[in-house]
């Protein structure tokens, strides 16, 4: 007797996959995954050929189901090179969002009948054993694809010479082992992460010795036994009164299961059913029941939930009560070990290390997330939407990230009005291909992979700023979740102090979600790449300001500037959206700005506001490093401030010098009107550096004297007077009042806190 | 002019990238609705960017519903031949007699012994490649008496038990371009199934590599005609018209008719990622060209 292991108690079904009626077994699983089952197995025999393949039923299945769990039972190892295995394991997976498990054997050696060149005859032999052994090696490695190294492997059967790892599946695919032979079971011991066997009618004498052999080896190879789930595939019938061993009524089989489960340890019985009657039983009268009954026999309930593992919790970052997550949350909340980790550590501008991923689907969920923050107040809290934020620490290192991703819906609230709502998950690319066929368009930022989320809370300065203004200009009401967990409505009707604090300041208020925007109609716009001579950058800043600052708002403009470079000519990217289908007035409008410097090379395009945003990679981020900027706002480009400028790109210091317009109908709203108060500015300029120090000393140097105002979303420096440039004194007293009232211990710190108006040392 | 008289069909090859993981599938899916033939895959399974070919294929196949489906071309090296026929067989009883088999010898051989498959050289990826295919013609040779035996230098199969069988007669199609596997597409083959941007001279290659493989079926005693020729092809749709398969969907009716009416080429495949482009394909560009060819057949039949 070992005893339980503190696994979730899982049921799974086993499906014979007969070909004479293909569509049996799919209905088998499709029922299964309606009964409530964890798990769909199918036998695999490739000898068979009454039988499907195994692989491609399960591929098909997947297709045909949305939430069980999928496996053979179990998968012939030698007929599959072990690195395709892998590969088409972790595209299953991918393919199922998380759904595959893989269980392994050795096959049952009834003579193979010369499906492999080899022929092996006869029962399994040590090489069988020891061949699987290295498949599960060469799987894990290939399974490994966040480390970079090519896979090599030097087996005796199996060699890998510098093949590539990945894809990285969706979840933690856990390898099982089949069968009952010593070696198998040893090898279960250590290196599987499930030992699956089929219960002997004679009792359970067999669990029992094998759970004593794999407990042994696992220990003897370090691991803690508990590590390993223990499978059973089960057989019986019910019936009106008991006649034998899981042959009776379904109290009878319960009375049967619990002491395996309770001294034998069994995580996962599997019926092996064709018969949709008894897979209805037992799901609807022994599952439950036996759930209940070893909660009850057992000195605590199993878990509820799928349980990270011993080496997974190992990398956990101290101060984080990771087994306080709450409920609403578990599931997709990421921590270090996780095989989703690697998706969603960094962002798309700095590289991270969180200690904790949680990410909410609902209201209810970001309050949830935001209680289990105020319990952690000690460390650092990130609130991410798209992942772009350049001063939003929307990752860190050893903190929270509330990431709001899944809240991304999209809708139409008031066709008549353009009254469209938004979830702060959605990206500006979405929003963008959702709104064209409307014929409508809602002015973001000039990216279509940012999240609507942070830039909807700080300004938006896009492509259509000068004809529509901000995105923030846009916005009618938001539905938010405050420091405390309340859910509120802001609107100029209601709580309309926080309605103006969270445009512009939103990052300091709590974390929206939803917002509802008044969208524009935009039709075919005109949009223009021009490549020009940037030989002499003031003259060309100078010039390319004063046509932007001349033209008709139609026109929204901005300019990439870079360091120079040793024996090539120098030259500037200018960018140009005219709101506007008419090639004439595109062409006249856009000539002056193609007039500014001579040119390499020019496109000019009639499209949609949806295509330019569509310039998004669906690829998770990868950054490594931190983000080394500095930016502000311009009133004017004066001759002046293009020297200084110049200056700065000659001192090499700056690898991207970025120029957008702002002015046009950003100046039409009144300076108090929201958080966001800078409503005189025409441009905003933004620099990258490689180093700190010397990117601030020259921006402080020469930049700072010309500039009035900044717009924080593109700001790393963390010094405190960036904020008093940010919002002027009227304006940022106004703040502090509002965020006493609603976040005044400043649970939302990490993206330039304000302080509250009790407490003055941030402004030295 | 050499029309072997099929019926035409047109279809998608699309990157089966793993990012975005549902890509190719949503693609397959837009194909499926929008009424084409036919969707492909690469199988490069040393490649981790790429799904698993075969996963993919079945799952798609649960996802659609008219569409055949096929690897464009599946890499013979990785797989067992026997496997494959019951895999191939399997998915075709699954999908109600939609999978065609495309396969090819193999190439990129260090990719494929990094992964722990055979190095060949061209003369023997040929020779195994024909003992596959024969292997596999075996296997669903359910109701052919006794077991399946091949014994080749490169797979040896000895009493293996046949079946199952597929659920319609599924097609052999062989990417090929040197002469010996023209030969055997020739000798062995449903169809051949190579890429147009292969072609440095452009379509006028095909003559003579239609001629061989016309030579080799006739030697093999089979009719030439019983040998379906596809063709991956590449193109933009654009306003005026530049070049071949450049241009507006008027003109592709007129270049891929061309191609079927003086190249026998009676299968289109068509390398897109963006559902705009299939949609094109599917509602203008194929139901155009089957009128240009049907008339020319008519005509010519006069």
């Amino acid at each position: 007797m070992t005893g339980n292991y503190g696994h979730r108690l899982e049921f799974g079904t086993l499906v014979t996959p007969v070909n004479a009626a293909p569509d049996t077994p799919v209905a088998l699983a499709r029922r299964s995954e309606a009964l409530g089952y964890d798990l769909v197995t199918f036998s695999d025999d490739p000898g068979q050929p009454a039988h499907l393949d195994t692989w491609t039923l399960l591929a098909w299945v997947a297709g045909r189901t949305e939430r069980i769990h999928l496996a053979a039972n179990v998968l012939t190892a030698e007929t599959r090179p072990p690195a395709v295995l892998a590969r088409s394991t972790a595209s299953l997976d991918l393919l199922s969002g998380g759904r595959v498990e893989l269980a392994l054997g050795t096959g049952d050696h009834e003579p193979r009948t010369g499906l492999d060149a080899a022929g092996a005859t006869g029962g399994p032999a040590r090489a069988d054993f020891d061949a699987l052994g290295e498949s599960v090696d060469v799987v894990r490695a290939m399974l490994a694809a966040d480390d970079p190294a090519p896979v090599r492997y030097r087996g005796a059967y199996h060699r890998l010479d510098g093949a590539s790892a990945g894809p990285l599946p969706a979840h933690h695919i856990p390898i099982w082992l089949g069968g009952t032979d010593p070696r198998l079971l040893r090898l279960v011991g250590e290196k599987a992460d499930g030992w699956l066997s089929t219960l002997d009618p004679a009792g359970p004498d067999a669990v029992r010795a094998g759970n004593k052999i794999i407990d042994e080896a696992a220990r003897a190879a370090g691991r803690d036994p508990a590590e390993i789930r223990r499978l059973l595939n089960v057989s019986g019938r019910f019936a009106e009164t008991r006649q034998g061993f899981l042959h009776g009524p379904a109290t009878g089989w319960v009375e049967d299961l619990l002491p395996l489960v309770v001294e034998d340890g069994v995580g996962t019985f599997i019926l092996i059913t064709d018969d949709v009657a008894t897979m209805e039983r037992f799901a609807r009268e022994v599952a439950p029941a036996l759930r209940e009954a070893a909660d009850r026999a057992l000195p605590a309930p199993l878990p509820r939930t799928a349980q990270r593992s011993g080496t997974v919790r190992a990398k956990r970052r101290p101060g984080i009560a990771y087994d306080e997550v709450p409920a609403s949350l578990t599931g997709g909340a990421v921590e270090p070990g996780d095989i989703a980790y690697s998706r969603v550590r960094s962002t798309y501008l700095r590289g991270g290390a969180p200690g904790l991923v949680l990410r909410p689907r609902t209201p209810a969920e970001v309050a949830d997330a935001l209680a289990f923050a105020r319990a952690h107040r000690h460390l650092p809290l990130g609130i991410r939407s798209g992942g772009h934020g350049i001063s939003g620490r929307s990752t860190n290192d050893g903190g929270i990230v509330i990431d709001v991703g899944a809240l991304n819906r999209i809708e139409v609230l008031d066709e008549a009005r353009r009254l469209v709502r938004i979830g702060p998950g959605a990206r500006w690319t979405e929003v963008a291909e959702a709104l064209a066929p409307h014929g409508w368009a809602l002015t973001s930022g000039d990216y279509g992979g940012v999240g609507v989320g942070g830039l909807a809370t700080a300004g938006g300065v896009g492509w259509l700023a000068r004809k529509h203004g901000l995105t923030i200009d846009h916005l009618r009401a938001v539905e938010l979740v405050l420091a405390d967990g309340r859910a509120v409505r802001a609107s100029d009707t209601e709580n309309s102090d926080l309605f103006w604090a969270v445009r512009g300041a939103g990052a300091n208020f709590g974390v929206v979600t939803a917002f509802e925007f008044e969208v524009d109609e935009v039709g075919p716009v005109g949009w223009a790449q021009f490549a020009l001579d940037a030989a002499d950058p003031a003259a060309l800043l100078t010039r390319w300001g004063a046509a932007v600052e001349a033209a008709p708002r139609d026109l929204t403009s901005a300019i990439i500037m870079g360091p120079p470079r040793l024996g090539q000519p120098a030259v500037a990217q200018v960018m140009a959206m005219v709101d506007s289908d008419d090639p004439a007035t595109i062409v006249a409008q856009l000539q002056p700005l193609a007039d500014v410097a001579p040119g390499y090379d020019q496109q000019v395009v009639i499209t949609s506001y949806a295509s330019v945003m569509a310039n998004a990679s669906d690829a998770p981020h990868q950054a490594q490093g931190e983000p080394i900027s500095r930016t502000g706002l311009l009133t004017r480009l004066t001759p002046e401030f293009a020297a200084a400028a110049a200056r700065l790109l000659a001192s090499g210091v700056v690898y991207f010098f970025h120029l957008r317009s702002i002015g046009g109908a950003v100046t039409d709203v009144d300076p108090d009107a929201m958080a966001w108060s800078h409503r005189n500015a025409n441009f905003h300029v933004t620099a990258f550096g490689r180093h700190r120090a010397r990117l601030d000393a020259l921006w402080d140097g020469l930049l700072a004297e010309h500039l009035h105002g900044t717009y924080l979303s593109f700001e790393t420096d963390l010094r405190p007077e960036r904020l008093t440039e940010a919002f002027p004194p009227r304006t940022l007293a106004r703040l502090r009042t509002l965020k006493k009232r609603y976040d005044p211990d400043g649970l939302f710190r990490d993206n330039f806190a304000i302080t509250p108006d009790t407490a003055t040392r941030t402004t030295s | 002019m050499t029309d072997y008289g099929h019926d035409l069909l047109f279809g998608t090859f699309t990157t089966p990238t793993v990012q975005p993981v549902r890509h190719a599938v949503d693609l397959a899916v837009v194909a499926d609705r929008a009424g084409l033939d036919l969707v492909t895959f690469q199988d490069h399974p040393y490649q981790p960017r790429f799904h698993d070919t075969w996963t993919l294929l079945s799952y798609v196949a649960a996802r659609t519903e008219r569409v055949h489906l096929s690897a464009n071309v599946l890499n013979l090296p990785l797989r067992q031949p026997a496997m494959i026929a019951r895999s191939a067989a399997s998915l075709d009883l699954l999908s109600g007699g939609r999978f065609e088999l495309g396969i090819g010898a193999g190439a990129y051989w260090d990719a494929i012994e990094a992964m722990g498959g055979p190095r060949r050289s061209a003369g023997q990826a040929i020779t195994a490649l024909d003992e596959a295919i024969r292997i596999i013609r075996e296997v669903w040779a359910a109701d052919k008496p006794g077991g399946v035996r091949v014994d080749g230098e490169h797979y040896r199969v000895s009493g293996a038990k046949r079946g199952p069988a597929p659920a319609h007669d599924v097609n052999v199609w062989v990417g090929a371009y040197k002469p010996r596997m023209l030969r055997l597409t020739g000798r062995l083959a449903d169809g051949w199934l190579p890429s147009l941007p292969y072609f440095k001279n452009g379509p006028a290659e095909l003559v003579g590599m239609n001629a061989q493989i016309d030579e080799a079926a006739a030697a093999a005693g089979r009719e030439p005609a019983q040998i379906r020729r596809l063709l991956n092809i590449g193109g933009e749709f654009s306003p005026t018209g530049r070049s071949l398969l450049n241009g507006p969907p008027e003109q592709w009716a007129e270049d891929l008719a061309g191609l079927t009416l003086e190249y026998g080429v009676s299968a289109f495949i068509l390398m897109a990622d963006d559902p705009a482009t299939i949609e094109i394909f599917a509602a203008e560009v194929a139901p155009a060209t089957r009128e240009l060819v049907a008339e020319e057949r008519a005509r010519t039949a006069r």
